[in-house]
């Protein structure tokens, strides 16, 4: 955690916009636990919804409730934490911005890069701070890969293939995830942002690649992205709402190899190439620096409490805000590249008649 | 034409939804219970409903403005039994009056005399509770929807398998860790329908004449062994056929004590008292139920062993069949004719599980 947890600093408060599953399954522990250390406090809960208010008011009976953010009364420098639907992410930010208010989105973090752009100008002009809820940075499997990546303790990385995704399980209230006028993009533009920033983040932009996925006038559930580097590496991106994938990154280096699960946030597989087994374990802080003995690196919970915790810290001028605006906007990016490149991604159990349809509906904008 | 098909997230409804939609003959409505079964359905620009197969008033306002519906809704025993007459009562209600449901041979047992056709009597004294549920669910099918005056046509499929079939995945999990295996040598027959077929069959009860609305078995053409079966999924994920083990010992499938009272807790008459039980009192029962099922525990002096086989009572009775089911009736009355071969739907089924694991 950041230093700010133990310094005499008043809480910062805390708007929160959108009550739904992604605020009461992630927010609400996060809340509840950085207000036990002093951080922040919840000042108002924001949604149009008195009955998903409510759940997050139970937990924080000390909030205002409020329909909208244009109501709500939070004072110039509190934090707005935006978990609604992407399409009124731009919106709300604008507000906020207007208001004095910092930011922090959830992914996506807008509809599209237009919006982004529009976001992030807002804030520099409001000198507020705009953060993006890319929680999987904070992960210390995803940061011990980055070091591999940069310092090539493995040597240069050669391939990679990545699977993640499963039957779609996200306890939805409404069915506004399928439809095409609320939500423009499917898998990919759902779990696909998480898995594109660290691939960003990890590799840096792709010198080319191509992309396919089933979408036949509606939106896509399976969706495949080719990528290719600068320096010959290669890989492949599976996502999937369809059907379990392995949920693995798999990446192949010059002298050996990397396994990680999907959301395993402190756990890796490292296989040495030459060795006679793979070494499969947890992420501990060095013993060099813990004589006390060996701590745990955080947890998948833990990384996303540690996300909002860097952003207060960034208000306080004790930290950086280590998702700014500009990198949430990189992964948008590249998903709408993907969308204007998109080929129909052959589903090989069609007849061809159907094939033939399939191929002029996936062709209709 | 307007079709709603009720379990539209399965894999049935899902490729009876793309058949019927890429076709472009017939307008399609799929229907799922919640808004998260909609991620297959939603690949389509289409007219997706919310409705609840276990409740008529959702049901009827999910159907409105379609002309015949299709139900490939699953669920557990007593939802099985319950959904018919929902159904036909929201069909009604709705102004529909053409109902296909998707009802399966199993009605039968999984190994049938030789002979059994669609007139030959059922009986619910069957080993597994789903065929005795399949049965008590046709007869309130035919009985609603004659009471509502619908043409109710029940399909009575055998082995379906197709994309997203676990008559493929669940082979090539047990191929692939070394679990599947034959008995008698495969020699039995598995009454196999690739899901094609299937829906052709559908087709057919759609726009038959309404006075044959009745029970019909339908298969593939071929007669297929389960050694052709799982040759054919073996040969196609690089394992040498010849190496499926034989099953050299039948279990007992009598249930123990926890899973009797498990079926029985399960029933709506202690479902309807388990409140009124103090909690203590549930956990210390639960945590008894786990320990009694949970596998004795390995010490480090055990060397580890090869998975044995995953044996179901389900599939050791279907091994054992020696009765292809006709379709003699559906072919008279229905005109069907599977226009599917087994081995292409077998190769489309394993193109799918490429696809599926990102191979293709």
């Amino acid at each position: 955690m950041s230093s700010s947890s133990a310094n005499a600093a008043p809480p910062i408060p805390v708007v929160l916009v959108g009550c739904g599953a992604v605020s009461q399954l992630f927010y609400l522990p996060t809340l509840r636990a950085l207000r036990a250390r002093g951080e922040l406090a919840v000042h108002t809960l924001v949604d149009p919804s008195t009955a998903a208010r409510g759940v997050l008011a139970s937990a924080f009976p000390e909030a205002r409730g409020c329909d909208a953010l244009v109501n709500c009364d939070a004072p110039a420098g509190s934090l707005v934490i935006i978990a609604t639907p992407p399409r009124f992410h731009a919106a709300q930010t604008l507000e906020a911005f207007s208001r004095g208010w910092h930011v922090l989105c959830e992914k996506p973090m807008a509809s599209d890069t237009a919006e982004c752009e529009r976001m992030i100008a807002a804030a520099r002009d409001a000198q507020r701070l705009l953060a993006v809820g890319l929680y999987k940075r904070f992960f210390p499997s995803s940061v011990y890969l980055k070091t591999i990546f940069d310092q090539g303790q493995l040597g240069a990385l050669k391939r990679f293939t990545i699977a993640e995704g499963g039957p779609f399980r996200w306890p939805a209230a409404t069915p506004s995830f399928f439809n095409k006028a609320q939500t423009p993009g499917g898998v990919l533009l759902d779990i696909g942002v998480h898995v594109l920033d660290l691939l960003l983040w990890w590799l840096g932009e792709p010198a080319r690649f191509t992309y396919r996925d089933d979408a036949m006038g509606g939106l896509e559930t399976n969706s495949v992205v080719d990528l290719h580097y600068a320096n010959g590496a290669q890989g492949r991106v599976h996502l999937s709402r369809d059907w379990a994938t392995a949920n693995e990154y798999h990446f192949h280096f010059e002298r050996g190899s990397v396994r990680w699960k999907t959301n395993d946030a402190n756990g890796l597989t490292v296989e040495l190439a030459g060795t006679p087994s793979a070494l499969r374990g947890q992420l501990i802080t060095p013993p060099s620096s813990s004589p006390a003995g060996d701590v745990l690196q955080p947890t998948n919970p833990q990384s996303f409490i540690l996300q909002l915790s860097n952003v207060l810290g960034a208000i306080r001028g004790t930290d950086t805000v280590r998702v700014p605006g500009e990198e949430g906007l990189r992964s948008l990016r590249l998903i709408e590249s993907c969308y204007r490149q998109r080929q129909w991604l052959e589903q090989p159990w069609f007849t061809e008649a159907e094939a033939q349809r399939a191929r002029q509906l996936a062709a209709q904008p | 034409m307007k079709i709603a098909i009720i379990g539209a997230n399965g894999f049935i409804g899902t490729r009876l939804v793309e058949h019927f939609h890429l076709g472009g003959l017939n307008e399609v409505a799929p229907i799922v219970r919640r808004p998260v079964s909609l991620a297959l359905p939603a690949r389509f620009a289409i007219d997706w409903r919310i409705g609840d197969a276990l409740d008529a008033n959702s049901l009827a306002q999910a159907l409105a403005g379609c002309d015949a519906i299709v139900h490939a809704a699953i669920g557990d025993p007593r939802q099985i039994e319950a959904m018919p007459a929902i159904l036909a009562e929201a069909a009604a209600r709705a102004g529909i009056k053409r109902v296909v449901y998707l009802s399966t041979a199993s009605v039968h047992g999984q190994s049938p005399e030789p002979g059994t056709n669609e007139s030959s009597p059922l009986h619910t004294g069957h080993a597994l509770e789903y065929n005795d549920a399949k049965i008590r669910a046709e007869r309130s099918f035919h009985t609603a929807c004659q009471r509502h005056g619908l043409a109710g046509f029940a399909l009575r499929p055998g082995v379906v398998f197709g994309p997203r079939s676990r008559w493929i995945t669940d082979l090539a999990t047990d191929l692939r860790s070394g679990r599947a295996w034959l008995l008698d040598e495969g020699r039995g027959i598995c009454n196999s329908i690739y899901v094609d077929n299937l829906v052709a069959a559908v087709e057919a009860a759609l726009t038959a004449d309404a006075k044959h609305a009745g029970a019909y078995l339908v298969g593939d053409e071929e007669t297929v062994t389960w050694r052709e079966f799982y040759g054919g999924v073996a040969t196609a994920l690089g394992i040498d056929p010849a190496t499926i083990p034989p099953l050299k010992n039948i279990p007992d499938f009598t249930p123990g004590t926890a899973a009797r009272l498990q079926s029985l807790a399960a029933t709506p008459a202690v479902q309807s008292v388990l409140p009124l039980v103090p909690g203590i009192a549930k956990r210390t029962v639960k945590n008894l139920l786990v320990a009694a099922q949970r596998p004795p525990a390995v010490d480090a002096w055990t060397l580890p062993a090869a998975p044995g086989p995953r044996v179901t009572q389900e599939l050791v009775l279907l091994q054992q069949c020696r009765v292809k089911l006709p379709h003699t009736k559906a072919a008279q009355a229905l005109n069907y004719r599977a226009p599917v071969t087994f081995a292409t739907g077998l190769a489309r089924s394993l193109a799918w599980l490429a696809f599926a694991e990102g191979r293709a």
